[in-house]
């Protein structure tokens, strides 16, 4: 990880964020840089807090310490150190994009209204070219031929790939993955990673939580491991599928493998 | 049963159709407005809201109607029959499509808010473009069986002597001394209102299936 990036060029920065729930800590003092255009893979056993530290970079999940800036602007607090209003939030919120294990699509909208539905009553865009920008994004996953089907018609991977685009419809800062393949049937699996490997290509950043590890040694610049809400190793993907310096993570991947 | 006694028919007809049709107006609205209310938890407005949904529920309509129509003068208000009519069908009609509301609101998908937040909608934003829409259809059942029984249960306003579908029958019965036809004919006309909500409810459902992920 570099040393050098200044909080105020990192796509996510995260300072000694620590979150417990119900008296268990499932957070410890975890420091995390992205860089602008960097993947970050983080991998963990299950309970291992990987989710939790996900969802706490857009605030689905409240941190009780430590400090979250998104491309430079705190999340979740205001300078005075007080909660945000919720219209501030949900605006700084929109310069993150997340993709859920579950989809998460809204079955009363078709694909295309799924898409441009955030970018017409959040950011304010016209119809004509909110679904200007969806048709394209539709068509970067593969989904175009969809764009009037109803979720409920597709299949797991066509839905994860639309709520690809759904988030990509905002122009994140940072888009974040949490588990998405874990939810789907294993032959669905690689059309979904093969969309995020397209997305690795073009420079977005992101923050992906997986299971599947060919997956992030392919496509991560940095790997970092969470063991009971502690990053214990973080290095790029070759030192750390090959030479890890954790017991810990070695035994895992041997599991894993 | 002559020209005269079907045109009265119709007029007990009509006047069933409005007072239901603007207590289940109104009834709908406010009971979600009651619901939004109670999601947001005030102290003491909870409680009152608790109170009233609880009192409303337990009281057979006559008695409420009668109760409205008998205190009324003497808090100094003064109602008309009608108004009288609809507030009790109303006052009704919203605690149980309150109760509606609120058990959709609590059973809506977690996982659909959370993406709602995550791409920056404001909670006014998500309840305005993704809950409600979805809200309205799965309630709807519910809420087209509280109208359904709203209508069944009108003959209560009679009590004060509103003259509705029910009432008038008796009235041309005092005429025509053939207490039958008419109330045939009533019978048969509540099942057409009732007729045209089933339909509207099918319909609903037809969308709702499209909900079913």
């Amino acid at each position: 990880m570099s040393e050098t990036t200044l909080p105020e060029t990192a796509a996510v920065s995260i300072r000694q964020l620590s979150k417990s729930f119900d008296g268990v800590e499932v957070l410890r003092d975890v420091n995390l840089e992205v860089a602008k255009g960097e993947v970050v893979t983080i991998l963990g056993s299950s309970g291992s807090g990987k989710s939790t530290l996900l969802r706490c970079i857009n605030w689905l999940e409240q941190p009780d310490r430590g400090s979250i800036h998104i491309a430079g602007q705190r999340i979740g607090v205001d300078d005075a150190g007080r909660p945000m209003p919720v219209k501030t939030l949900a605006r700084v919120r929109a310069r993150t994009g997340m993709v859920f294990q579950s989809f998460n699509l809204w079955p009363h909208l078709n694909v295309l209204h799924n898409v441009t539905e955030a970018p017409i009553h959040v950011l304010g865009k016209s119809k004509r070219e909110a679904e200007e920008h969806a048709r394209a994004l539709l068509e970067k996953v593969g989904m175009s031929h969809k764009a009037d089907a109803y979720p409920n018609t597709l299949s797991g991977g066509q839905k994860q790939r639309v709520a690809i685009a759904r988030a990509l419809a905002m122009q994140p800062e940072v888009m974040l993955f949490d588990e998405p393949t874990s939810a789907l049937d294993p032959e669905l699996v690689g059309e979904v990673l093969a969309v995020i490997k397209d997305l690795s290509a073009e420079g977005y950043t992101m923050v992906i939580v997986t299971h599947e590890m060919a997956f992030a040694r392919a496509v991560s610049d940095q790997v970092v491991f969470l063991e009971k809400g502690l990053i214990i190793e973080r290095a790029d993907p070759e030192t750390f599928f090959t030479n890890a310096s954790t017991e810990r993570v070695r035994k895992f991947l041997e599991r894993e493998s | 049963m002559n020209t005269s006694a079907w045109h009265m028919l119709l007029e007990g007809a009509w006047t069933t159709v409005w007072i239901s049709g603007v207590s289940i107006a109104i009834g709908v609205v406010a009971g979600l407005l009651i619901a939004l209310i109670r999601l947001a938890r005030i102290p003491i407005v909870d409680q009152l809201l608790v109170l009233y949904v609880s009192l409303a529920r337990a009281t057979p309509l006559v008695t409420l109607t009668l109760f409205i129509f008998l205190s009324a003068p003497t808090f100094g208000i003064n109602l008309n029959r009608n108004v009288t009519g609809i507030l009790a069908l109303t006052l009704n009609t919203t605690a149980f499509n309150a109760e509606i509301w609120r058990s959709a609101f609590r059973n809506f998908s977690r996982e659909q808010r959370e993406a709602a937040m995550a791409v920056g909608m404001t909670p006014w934003i998500t309840f305005r473009r993704i809950m409600l829409p979805q809200l309205v259809v799965t309630s709807l059942p519910g809420l087209v069986n509280e109208m359904s029984f709203l209508i069944k249960g009108s003959p209560a306003i009679a009590v004060i002597g509103i003259v509705d579908l029910t009432r008038v029958t008796n009235r041309i019965s005092a005429v025509t001394y053939e207490p039958l036809p008419p109330i045939l004919a009533a019978c048969a006309l509540y099942m057409l209102a009732i007729g045209c909500l089933v339909w509207l409810q099918r319909l609903a459902e037809r969308r709702a299936n499209r909900l079913a992920v």
